[in-house]
């Protein structure tokens, strides 16, 4: 009964642009008491809360997962993410703060030093990244109404279709900003009783005498470069006309560069105008902060593996460079984990909230990380503990604990590994580069950064007393970006040594420098004899090696064992050789890429195509490429549309068509209800894009769209 | 008018062959296919005396005529444009007819002859020319864009005048020549001469075929594309629909009414696959996503359903309510003013947004979010369709989706809606994207009658055939009447003058038409004349348009037969 009330609704108000769908229908909107609703708002926005619970996260191990598991993973999420986003939001306010200083001072001394006639214009260089524009000028605005007490009309190329449009909309903003006195009347009429038209700037003159205080009028152009440039010259020179009766100024938002954006204005204008240029830092470096903060920072719950984040920072570079994006991107990883994977719960403290149950406990014994540290035990002759770990859940979950734990050190140590090899020179590549390649494939004695220890054995003295100098002071302040602690107190032999060969070093050169001598290791003298055999005989090499000075060849010792020293503290394990990383690994591409990089094209082309793949009936299943009388009538149509030219005679795709679903055969169809469906098809088609009308011919259509292009 | 002066004037000049001609005319009348072939071909039941006689017995005139016509081009040797043609030419012609026996003297032979002819020759040259060049100012005027198409007409118009003039035949080649490549006559020569006459109907299929085989199945994409568009290949039959008695309305309703899905158990199958990501969506929603789905098939039913579903999860339904939003209407144009004015009605139903423009509604509806502690989901279904796309709405509607208390899903039918949202309206969207194909037909958002007629160039809103014209003149005045009936004999003249059907019908000058009514007492102005003609106007039942000089030129856009009963019903 509901149902088909719903139902009635649903065909009822299929034509009217828009309804409140309200299928009880109830109460009568119009006459519903508003003052229930303040009463109980508190208490029924937590009943809500609790109700969303439930119903957003479903239960997962086929259903048996209890309900205490599933809220506690969403409640986790909830914690977590919040954490991480407001670290985020706490970087995005910091990279624009010395812009937005910048800017204020400027437009608040303005009026000092601006001459006669000229209208102060803030250039502000945000790069190609319009998409973070608006926290930027929406960050602008605020502090230009706190420290400037100006009011900020913010206009997009979109509002500005032409210039009564634009006036209109920086009187209204004016105005309604000011909501203290929010007297429309103000606007509309003068002292006079005299009416303005809304897009006269007399109205905004009298309003502001009104509000008596000299407030700065700043409009910003948000995209300047996408205004009409002759609309925008009208607008400057009407404005700088009013500019003795109203204080303007602007900011204009540039993607490219001052020069270009000044080309596109008229000279007249231009001279209206005198400003200064402001840089905004640039997506790239802002990325680059984000990810240190959210995804390497020690205190990151999950870890997101190379395949994810690979896929996030190419697209990120390569196509949309849009910060919002970059972390909403991050976002979705992180509501993928905890919706989908039952163990999510465990992420950072969870075994004390005693939702574990057995269903949990036998998903732990399959994951592959713990099968293959068993095998790992049962290598070494730890059969009973194998055994243990296999039968008794105590120790099951007394080895969780420890593993879940080892993985706090673990990060710790990737990320100081990563800060003594970023802290070098001779790594070229990206921090978020690197940090993916460590953390998932980990790093030994034997591999890929051999270019940084042959890096640091061909060290100038002075260069090395530098990286040493910079090494300690990492040690003793940690990196507050990454949340890592001071460890030097933790590895005090590292400290002591690496301070004693410093101060070696120091000593040496001293001693080098009395003597006039250059102080150099055997590596690096090698290498400078290395540039002169191009000349040279291979004799002199030789000779060289052996006229290393006492002080060469100790200097020599003290960069071997610092190399030694390196190379015995320099390892990490890959992240998935740590048990149970499923818990708090996540690395996947795909719902990524489907759900941010949609392909509908290809979607739409395959369901048209194969509609098999979608409608599992077995009449459908076909050869490829064969056209049947069962398929889908716009999926026929879609095949005979294929074969066409660029031109298709109506008159014969209807018979194609026909012949393919007609009358031959004893289910084929009448030509009445073959046409009702060849129209619809052709329809879809048109809405679609995939044909239009032509008019060369009398009945054609025109093709409009190649599969696969 | 200039033309069948000339035509007349050739006609005087070649009277000898005219019984010939006739038949050939009566039989060539759909074809395009070049000329000389067909004449060939309707020659021996022209000569029927003299059937047994084979083409190299003697030539006769008619041979001549036809052997001067391929010789023609060599001769003109003076316009470098044909110079290249020639060579192909004078290899492929003769090709042919060796195929055929013919023995390689009898060109060489007649040669001879065309060139003590010259005299003629140079005015069928000129007539010729005449003709190509006009179609090629035709084609800048009209902007027609493809090469395939302004052959054919030039090849139709040298058609047109070859049933009155073969000489004019050498004219084909020429006019080609101005723009074809040069490898399609050879072609056009040689294949139809092996065709019998018969044929002639099925002959255009096989022809335009052998032109441009059906490509090999499986080439990648842009091999395709360019195969499909080369020039010259996408040659399309002058098959209509005429004889296929479109639906109507009521027709269409009925039927759908009658129709079942065959499908449908597939098609719930896949429904039940997508409402199991409902509460997916949800969370996604509640994490401050919008959600967008997208795939072959009508979504509405599945949003519905998806609203049903968000309705039952919620407790508290003053603080959480659902406005569905059909972008697809297109009757109401200020749609945009309405989808805000009922969210601001589900906010709080006494709140009268403030008047003004979509911008200062947006801010209006804002202020009153923030003041009321409500989420609000805003179901849109189809957020490109065509009234949506206009600009300026996208911008709100991503201000709309971007606000923390209003969840935002939607449903998009084209392949290329991603276009629709540059990266700054993207972001604000922050969308994720669920492939939903449903197969589901598209019943509501799709106005398919009128699509479909619109898209074949049918006008929707036209009166219908004969029927529909005269009970619009019924209820107009007997003037109003008789102009139609005069501007209707009028077309149907210049229909039979002009013998061809496959485009528009022809047109009368204005002024002719406007003449003729002052002389028959229809109308005494041209004011009044204007008058009548706007009624007709209302009804679509006359066109007008502009021709090459800029002379208006009036027509009725209904087949022959029609007209001709609709004449009779009004006389």
């Amino acid at each position: 009964m509901a149902s088909e009330k719903i139902d009635e609704v649903y065909e009822e108000k299929q034509h009217q642009a828009a309804y409140i769908f309200d299928p009880s229908g109830d109460f009568d909107e119009a006459t519903r008491p508003a003052k229930r609703r303040r009463v109980s708002k508190k208490l029924e926005a937590s009943q809500a809360h609790d109700t969303k619970t439930t119903s957003s996260f479903q239960c997962l191990l086929g259903g048996a997962e209890l309900e205490t598991a599933v809220t506690l993973r969403k409640e986790t999420f909830e914690k977590l993410w919040s954490v991480i986003g407001s670290r985020i939001h706490g970087i995005l306010r910091e990279t624009n703060q010395s812009t937005l200083q910048d800017v204020s001072l400027f437009l608040r001394n303005a009026s000092e030093y601006t001459p006669v006639g000229k209208i102060p214009s803030a250039f502000i260089i945000t790069g190609p990244n319009i998409a973070s524009q608006d926290l930027l000028f929406e960050q602008l605005s605020e502090t230009l109404h706190n420290e400037a007490n100006a009011q900020t009309v913010r206009l997009r190329s979109g509002d500005a279709s032409n210039l009564r449009a634009v006036l209109r909309k920086i009187i209204q903003d004016v105005v309604s900003k000011d909501t203290s006195t929010g007297d429309e009347l103000d606007t509309t009429t003068g002292k006079d009783g005299r009416k303005f038209l809304n897009y006269d700037l007399e109205g905004l003159y009298s309003y502001l005498k009104l509000a008596s205080q000299k407030n700065l009028v700043v409009i910003a152009f948000q995209d300047s470069e996408a205004f009409d440039s002759g609309l925008l010259s009208d607008l400057i020179s009407l404005l700088s006309s009013w500019l003795v009766r109203i204080p303007f100024a602007f900011l204009f938002g540039v993607a490219t560069s001052v020069e270009l954006f000044e080309a596109r204005l008229l000279k007249s204008t231009c001279q209206s105008l005198y400003g200064d240029q402001f840089d905004v830092e640039q997506t790239a470096s802002i990325i680059d902060k984000i990810f240190k903060t959210a995804v390497a920072h020690s205190q990151t719950p999950i870890l997101l593996g190379p395949n994810f984040l690979g896929n996030l920072l190419e697209r990120q570079r390569e196509q949309v460079a849009s910060i919002p994006d970059f972390i909403m991107s991050l976002k979705y990883a992180y509501m993928c984990h905890f919706y989908a994977n039952p163990l999510s719960f465990l992420v950072p403290d969870g075994l004390s909230s005693g939702a574990l149950q057995p269903d949990h406990i036998e998903l732990l014994r399959c994951l592959p990380s713990f099968q293959q540290s068993i095998e790992v035990a049962i290598k070494n002759n730890k059969i009973d503990q194998a055994k243990i770990m296999l039968h008794d859940d105590e120790a099951l979950v007394g080895y969780l604990v420890d593993s879940l734990k080892q993985r706090g050190q673990w990060v710790t140590r990737l990320l100081r590994v990563l800060k003594i090899l970023i802290t070098s020179k001779a790594i070229t590549a990206d921090f978020s580069d690197l940090y993916m390649d460590i953390s998932h494939n980990g790093l030994d004695s034997s591999n890929q950064y051999n270019q940084f220890f042959d890096s640091i054995k061909r060290m100038d003295p002075g260069d090395c007393e530098e990286y040493l100098l910079k090494l300690l002071e990492t040690m003793q302040h940690g990196d507050r970006s990454l949340g890592l602690d001071p460890w030097f107190d933790e590895v005090p032999e590292t400290f002591a040594l690496l301070s004693e060969i410093l101060a070696s070093i120091k000593q040496l050169r001293v001693e080098t420098a009395d003597e006039g001598h250059v102080l150099r290791s055997k590596y690096s003298g090698q290498s400078k004899i290395l540039r002169t055999t191009v000349v040279a005989q291979k004799v002199q090499l030789s000779q060289d090696t052996a006229t290393l000075t006492d002080h060469d060849k100790s200097y020599t010792d003290l960069i071997h064992r610092f190399l030694e020293h390196l190379e015995s503290i320099m390892h990490v394990d890959g992240a998935l050789d740590m048990p149970f990383n499923e818990v708090w690994l996540y690395d996947s591409r795909f719902p990524y890429k489907d759900v941010f990089i949609p392909r509908p094209r290809n979607v739409l082309e395959r369901a048209l195509s194969r509609p098999h793949d979608y409608l599992s009936r077995s009449c459908c299943k076909t050869s490829v490429d064969q056209i049947t009388s069962t398929l889908p009538t716009t999926a026929i149509l879609y095949q005979l549309y294929l074969e066409t030219g660029s031109l298709i005679n109506a008159a014969d795709i209807w018979s194609a068509y026909y012949a393919i679903v007609g009358e031959d055969d004893e289910e084929g169809l009448d030509e009445r209800p073959a046409l009702l469906l060849f129209y619809r098809a052709m329809a879809e088609m048109k809405a679609m894009g995939f044909v239009k009308q032509s008019r060369k011919k009398a009945d054609h259509v025109a093709k409009l769209a190649w599969k696969g292009l | 008018m200039v033309r069948t002066k000339q035509q007349q004037q050739d006609v005087a000049e070649t009277t000898l062959r005219s019984s010939s001609r006739k038949r050939s005319r009566a039989a060539v009348d759909e074809t395009e296919a070049s000329t000389p072939s067909k004449r060939r071909s309707s020659r021996p039941a022209s000569t029927s005396a003299n059937n047994a006689r084979s083409e190299y017995d003697f030539p006769s005139d008619d041979e001549r005529v036809e052997l001067e016509g391929e010789e023609t081009p060599k001769k003109r040797g003076r316009s470098s444009a044909t110079a290249h043609a020639q060579a192909n030419g004078e290899i492929s012609t003769p090709r042919g007819r060796k195929s055929k026996g013919i023995s390689v003297v009898t060109p060489s032979r007649s040669r001879g002859v065309a060139n003590g002819e010259t005299p003629r020759r140079q005015r069928n040259d000129r007539s010729a020319r005449k003709k190509s060049a006009r179609a090629l100012i035709e084609k800048v005027v009209e902007g027609v864009s493809s090469d395939e198409e302004v052959d054919e007409d030039i090849a139709r118009e040298i058609y047109e005048s070859s049933e009155d003039e073969e000489d004019v035949e050498d004219g084909a080649p020429n006019g080609r020549n101005y723009e074809e490549d040069t490898e399609e006559i050879p072609d056009e020569a040689a294949t139809p001469s092996k065709k019998s006459r018969g044929r002639a109907k099925a002959k255009k299929g096989t022809r335009t075929r052998k032109k441009s085989p059906t490509p090999p199945r499986d080439l990648p994409p842009h091999e395709l594309y360019f195969a499909q568009n080369r020039p010259g290949a996408a040659k399309t039959s002058n098959n209509t629909l005429a004889s296929l008695k479109l639906l109507t309305h009521e027709e269409y309703f009925s039927l759908l009414h009658d129709y079942k899905e065959p499908h449908e158990d597939d098609i719930d199958f896949l429904d039940s696959i997508h409402v199991q990501s409902f509460p997916q969506w949800v969370f996604e929603l509640s994490q401050g996503f919008s959600v967008c789905l997208y795939g072959y098939g009508s979504k509405r039913a599945l949003l519905h359903r998806f609203a049903k579903h968000v309705y039952n999860t919620i407790s508290d339904h003053g603080n959480h309510r659902i406005v569905i939003v059909n972008g697809y209407v297109r009757a109401n144009m200020s749609s945009l003013r309405d989808i805000l004015s009922v969210i601001s009605s589900a906010i709080d139903p006494k709140h009268k947004l403030a008047a003004g423009g979509a911008s200062v509604m947006m801010e209006n509806l804002k202020s009153l979010l923030s003041s009321h502690d409500v989420t609000i989901t805003v179901v849109l279904n189809s957020i490109d369709a065509a009234p949506l796309r206009r600009p300026g709405f996208q911008p709100i509607l991503a201000q709309l989706a971007a606000h923390p208390q209003i969840q935002f899903i939607c449903s998009a039918d084209t392949p290329d809606f991603t276009l629709l949202w540059d990266s700054s309206l993207r972001s604000s969207f922050s969308f994720v994207f669920h492939d939903c194909t449903t197969f589901c037909p598209f019943t509501t958002e799709l106005e398919v009658v009128d699509d479909v007629h619109e898209l074949l160039g049918r006008k929707a809103r036209r009166v219908g055939g004969k029927e529909g014209v005269t009970y619009v003149l019924r209820s107009l005045t007997e003037n109003a009447k008789n102009l139609y009936r005069l501007l209707v004999g009028e077309v149907l003249v210049a229909m039979d003058d002009e013998g061809d059907f496959s485009n528009e019908n022809p047109g009368v000058e204005y002024r002719m038409i406007y003449n003729k009514a002052v002389e028959e007492f229809i109308c005494s102005s041209e004011m009044a004349f204007r008058t009548l003609l706007k009624e007709f106007h209302d009804h679509q039942m006359i066109t007008s348009r502009k021709d090459v000089l800029g002379t208006e030129l009036l027509s009725v856009p209904f087949p022959k037969d029609e007209l001709e009963g609709i004449l009779e019903d009004i006389v």
